[in-house]
C-alpha cells in the first residue's frame, strides 16, 4: 500500500456534531406526537461527501430512483458550495485524495462531469522516505511493472487526484439538484431520535423517528448514519466504537511554492517523510500550490499554529530537510525559527530533487489541526440503521484513504438496496442489510490495520525495527510486480 | 446417484434414522400436509385416491407445529433463517420464468400458496410490478404472525395489496372466469411435504390465468438431497428444526416435468437447481434439479 497522504478525517472538523441537541441512547417509544410521521424510505444524516455520494448513487439508479428519501444536515449545504469562478490561487485546507476507484463511482453515478476540473490535481507519483535513515520508496505506474517487460501503455498514469472536499461534496450536490427527488433539510438540527408507534393500524415500533429543529417528524424505513466520528445515529442504535486516539494532531495548512514542482505541470509528485512524531507529507494542488498534512504531537502542533507565517514556512522546510534532532531543537524555539533553519540548513546537505520545491508562502487562515484516531464501529448495521463514512470508521490520515473508505461504502450500500429493492425485501430489514456489512467492513479493518501499523512502525527512532523497516521499504522498492500490488490496493481496485 | 427403488431405499435410511425422525414429520416451511406418506406412493398422480376438495386435508399435527414456530418466523438467526436466504433467489427464478414469456397484464396478481410468515408474500408485494398478492395458510397462529409483520410496512398496508386469507387451496374458491386468476400461482417449500402432489397440484391449476405462470420449488429424492437435508442440515449442522423434511414425499424434477406434460393446456417447464453452502448462502447450480433444491416453473398456455 502506498503511503498518501490527505487531510484524512474531514468529519471531524465538521461542526455537525455540535448541532445535535439531545440524542436518546435508549430506545424507547415515542410519546404520541400530534402529527403522523412523514414516511421516507431512506433518511441520511450527514450531508459530508458519504451520504451525497449515497443518495447521488440512489437516485442515478433506475432501480433505486423512486424510494422517498431525505438529507437532513446541520449546516447549510447550498452556502457552503464551491464558487464555479473561486480563484485558483486560494484553497480549502480541508483535501482529500481520490483513488481512482473513488472517481470511477463518482463518474457512475453521474457526479464528476459537475466536477471543477481546473481545481483537481492528478498526481503521477509519490515519494516515500525515512526521516531517520533517509531510505526512499517512490511509486508510479512506470517503475510499477511486471519484471522484463514494458509497462502497458494503456494503463493510467495517475496514482490519485487531490481534490478539496468542498469541491467532493459541490459535484455531489449539483449531480443530486439535477437528479431531483431528494428532500432536503439543510440548517437543520435532529433534536431527537426515537422509535416509532405501535398502533392499531401501523406498527412502526421498529423505525426510527426523527424529530428536527424544524418540527418535523420523519419515520425512516433505513436510517443511514452519514454524521461523522461522534455519529449520534451509531448512538441511536447502539453501536459500540472502538479504538484509540493516536496522540496525534494534524496539521492543515494550504502553502506556496517557487514552482509547479520538480515533473513540471504534467508530472506531479507528493511526497511524504515519516519523522518520529508522525509523518509530515505535501500534496500537488494546481499551479503552484500544495497542501500540507503534518501528523505531530499536539504541543507541537500548538506551537506551529503559534507562529508567525514567516516561521511556519521555514518549519514546514526544515521538516523536509532537517534531522529530526534539528527538528526537535526549532520546536523548543518561541520564535525566529526563520533564521535558525536558513543557518542549520547550509550544514544539512540535501538531494534538492528528491524532495519538495521550497514552500514561499502560507495562505492566511489556512493553518489549522485536528486529532488524530482509530475508530471502527462493531457493526455498520442494525434493525434499520445503516452507518457509512466515519460514521463506521477513523483512520489515520498517513494513507488517505479516509474518504475514499466512505465512497466505497456508500457504493457498496447502493449496491446493497439495489439488491433488495429488486428481490421485494424491506430494504430496513437486518436480513436486507447483511450484505453491506460483511462486503465493507473487513475489507476497511484491513486498511485501517495498515495504517494503524504503519504509522507504529516509522514513530519508532532507533534499534532494530529501524534497520528492519528501511530493509523492508528498500525490498519493495526494488520489486516492481510487489510495488504494483500495492498501488493497485491502495488505488481502490483490481 | 439416485436409488432405483424408493420403497426399498427408505427402508434401508430408515435403518439410520433416529426414532425421533422417524416419528411423524413436521414441516418448517409450509403447512399443507395431506396424509402420512408410504415410500412407495412418492409421487401419486391418481385422483381417486381418498381426496375430497371440500374437506380441508390439514394435519392437525401441522397446525400446532406452526403455532410454535409461529414467534420465531421473522426472526434473521432464527429457525427460519434459511427461508429467508433463499427469498430471493425465487425472485429471481420468477424474473427468469416471466422474462421467457411475460403474462398480458401490466401489473401482476400473485397467489401464495403456503405462504407461512409472509416471507415470499410480503416480498412480492413490494416489488413495483406487482399489483396485488393473495397470500393463503391454513395455520391461524402464523397468520396472526403474518398479519403482525404486515403491518410493519405502510406499502404493505395499502388497501387490496396484501391479503393473508386462512384456508386451504380446496376451500380458496375457483375463478368463475380466467380472468379472475392469477398472473403468478407460487408454491414455495410445499410439495415436498404433500402426500399426494398430482391430485394437490390439480387443486392448483385453474388459480393460474391463462399466459400466466405456476412457480414452485422443492427438493429431489435422491441419496444427496437426503444425506444433505436429512443428515446434514437436520442432524449435523443442525440448521433446520430436527424432523422437518420426510425424505419419501420428496418429488423428482422429471417427474413433475412428465406430469405437467400430460396435464392440457400447459406449456414446456423450466426448472434450476440450487444448493446453500455454508458461508456463502444459496447459490444456483446448474443440474441440481437432478439432486437437490431445485425451482420448477411451468405456462399455462391455455
Amino acid at each position: 500500500m502506498p503511503p498518501r497522504l490527505s487531510l484524512g478525517a474531514p468529519r471531524t472538523l465538521s461542526s455537525l456534531s455540535a448541532n445535535w441537541v439531545r440524542i436518546r441512547p435508549h430506545r424507547r417509544f415515542a410519546s404520541s406526537s400530534a402529527d403522523a410521521p412523514e414516511v421516507y424510505d431512506v433518511v441520511c444524516v450527514g450531508g459530508g461527501p458519504a451520504g451525497l455520494s449515497l443518495l447521488a448513487g440512489l437516485k442515478a439508479s433506475p432501480i433505486t430512483s423512486g424510494l422517498k428519501v431525505a438529507l437532513i444536515e446541520g449546516q447549510d449545504l447550498h452556502k457552503n458550495r464551491l464558487q464555479k469562478d473561486a480563484s485558483l490561487e486560494s484553497f480549502s485546507n480541508r483535501c482529500s485524495s481520490l483513488t481512482p476507484a473513488s472517481v470511477r463511482n463518482l463518474q457512475e453515478i453521474g457526479a464528476w462531469p459537475h466536477v471543477n476540473t481546473p481545481r483537481v490535481q492528478p498526481y503521477q507519483e509519490m515519494q516515500v522516505w525515512d526521516g531517520v535513515t533517509d531510505v526512499r520508496i517512490s511509486f508510479d505506474w512506470n517503475t510499477a511493472k511486471p519484471l522484463l517487460s514494458p509497462r502497458n501503455p494503456s494503463q493510467p498514469t495517475t496514482v490519485a487526484y487531490m481534490i478539496e472536499n468542498v469541491n467532493t461534496t459541490s459535484m455531489l450536490l449539483s449531480r443530486l439538484e439535477e437528479l431531483g427527488g431528494v428532500d432536503f433539510y439543510t440548517s437543520t438540527k435532529v433534536n431527537s431520535i426515537d422509535l416509532g408507534a405501535d398502533t392499531e393500524k401501523m406498527d412502526f415500533s421498529s423505525w426510527p423517528t426523527l424529530t428536527l429543529s424544524n418540527g418535523k417528524t420523519l419515520a425512516a424505513r433505513l436510517l443511514v448514519g452519514a454524521d461523522g466520528a461522534n455519529s449520534p445515529v451509531r448512538t441511536f442504535a447502539g453501536i459500540e466504537s472502538r479504538g484509540f486516539d493516536y496522540g496525534r494532531h494534524g496539521v492543515v495548512a494550504s502553502l506556496k511554492i517557487e514552482g509547479q514542482g520538480w515533473g513540471g505541470p504534467d508530472h506531479k509528485i507528493a511526497y511524504q517523510r515519516f519523522l518520529p512524531t508522525g509523518p509530515i507529507a505535501m500534496l500537488p494542488l494546481p499551479g503552484n500550490l500544495s497542501t500540507l498534512v503534518w501528523s505531530t504531537t499536539p504541543e507541537r502542533a500548538a506551537k506551529l499554529k503559534a507562529l508567525s507565517p514567516d516561521d511556519f514556512v521555514a518549519m514546514v522546510n526544515a521538516g523536509f530537510r532537517l534531522s529530526p534532532t534539528d527538528l526537535e531543537y526549532l520546536h523548543t524555539l518561541p520564535s525566529g525559527q526563520a533564521d535558525e533553519v536558513a543557518w542549520r540548513e547550509k550544514h544539512t546537505p540535501v538531494d534538492n530533487r528528491a524532495i519538495p520545491m521550497r514552500v514561499t508562502s502560507v495562505q492566511a487562515g489556512t493553518v489549522a489541526s485536528f486529532p488524530l484516531r482509530m475508530r471502527h464501529a462493531d457493526t455498520y448495521t442494525g434493525e434499520r440503521v445503516a452507518l457509512v463514512g466515519d460514521a463506521a470508521h477513523t483512520i489515520h490520515p498517513l494513507a488517505g484513504q479516509g474518504l475514499n473508505q466512505g465512497q466505497g461504502d456508500a457504493a457498496a450500500l447502493v449496491r446493497t438496496i439495489s439488491y433488495a429493492v429488486q428481490t421485494g425485501q424491506d430494504i430496513g430489514s437486518t436480513l436486507a442489510l447483511e450484505s453491506y456489512n460483511s462486503e465493507r467492513y473487513a475489507e476497511n479493518n484491513a486498511m485501517l490495520g495498515v495504517c494503524d501499523k504503519l504509522q507504529r512502525l516509522y514513530s519508532v527512532e532507533s534499534g532494530p525495527l529501524v534497520a528492519l523497516r528501511s530493509l523492508g521499504l528498500r525490498a519493495v522498492d526494488a520489486m516492481g510486480p510487489l510495488k504494483g500490488f500495492f498501488m493497485s490496493k491502495a488505488a481502490g481496485g483490481t | 446417484m439416485k436409488p432405483q427403488n424408493p420403497a426399498r431405499a427408505l427402508r434401508s435410511i430408515r435403518g439410520y434414522l433416529s426414532p425421533n425422525l422417524q416419528r411423524h414429520s413436521l414441516s418448517r416451511s409450509t403447512s399443507l400436509r395431506l396424509a402420512p406418506a408410504t415410500a412407495s406412493q412418492a409421487f401419486s398422480s391418481t385422483t381417486s385416491r381418498h381426496h375430497n376438495p371440500t374437506n380441508s386435508t390439514v394435519d392437525p399435527t401441522e397446525v400446532s407445529h406452526f403455532n410454535a414456530l409461529a414467534s420465531s418466523w421473522w426472526d434473521p438467526h432464527g429457525p427460519s433463517r434459511l427461508l429467508h436466504l433463499m427469498n430471493p433467489l425465487r425472485h429471481g427464478f420468477i424474473t427468469q420464468c416471466l422474462s421467457s414469456s411475460p403474462p398480458a397484464s401490466h401489473k401482476l396478481r400473485f397467489l401464495d400458496v403456503g405462504c407461512g410468515g409472509g416471507i415470499f408474500a410480503e416480498s412480492a408485494a413490494r416489488l413495483p410490478s406487482t399489483l396485488s398478492v393473495t397470500a393463503i395458510d391454513p395455520t391461524p397462529e402464523v397468520l396472526k404472525i403474518a398479519e403482525g409483520h404486515k403491518k410493519r410496512d405502510p406499502i404493505l398496508a395499502a388497501p387490496g395489496k396484501l391479503t393473508y386469507l386462512n384456508t386451504s387451496i380446496e376451500q380458496l374458491p375457483r375463478p368463475k372466469t380466467p380472468t379472475e386468476a392469477y398472473d403468478v400461482v407460487t408454491l414455495f417449500e410445499v410439495l415436498e411435504h404433500v402426500h399426494a402432489p398430482g391430485p394437490f397440484l390439480e387443486q392448483l391449476l385453474p388459480h393460474v390465468k391463462p399466459g400466466g405462470w405456476l412457480i414452485m420449488s422443492t427438493i429431489s429424492r435422491t441419496w444427496t438431497s437426503w444425506f444433505i437435508t436429512n443428515v446434514m442440515a437436520e442432524d449435523v449442522l443442525g440448521m433446520v428444526p430436527k424432523g422437518t423434511h420426510e425424505w419419501s414425499k420428496y418429488v423428482n424434477e422429471e417427474e413433475l416435468r412428465s406430469w405437467f406434460a400430460k396435464q392440457p393446456g400447459w406449456g414446456s417447464a423450466k426448472s434450476l437447481g440450487t444448493m446453500y453452502i455454508p458461508g456463502l448462502g444459496w447459490k444456483e447450480v446448474s443440474g441440481g434439479e437432478q439432486w437437490g433444491n431445485y425451482f420448477f416453473g411451468v405456462r399455462r398456455d391455455a
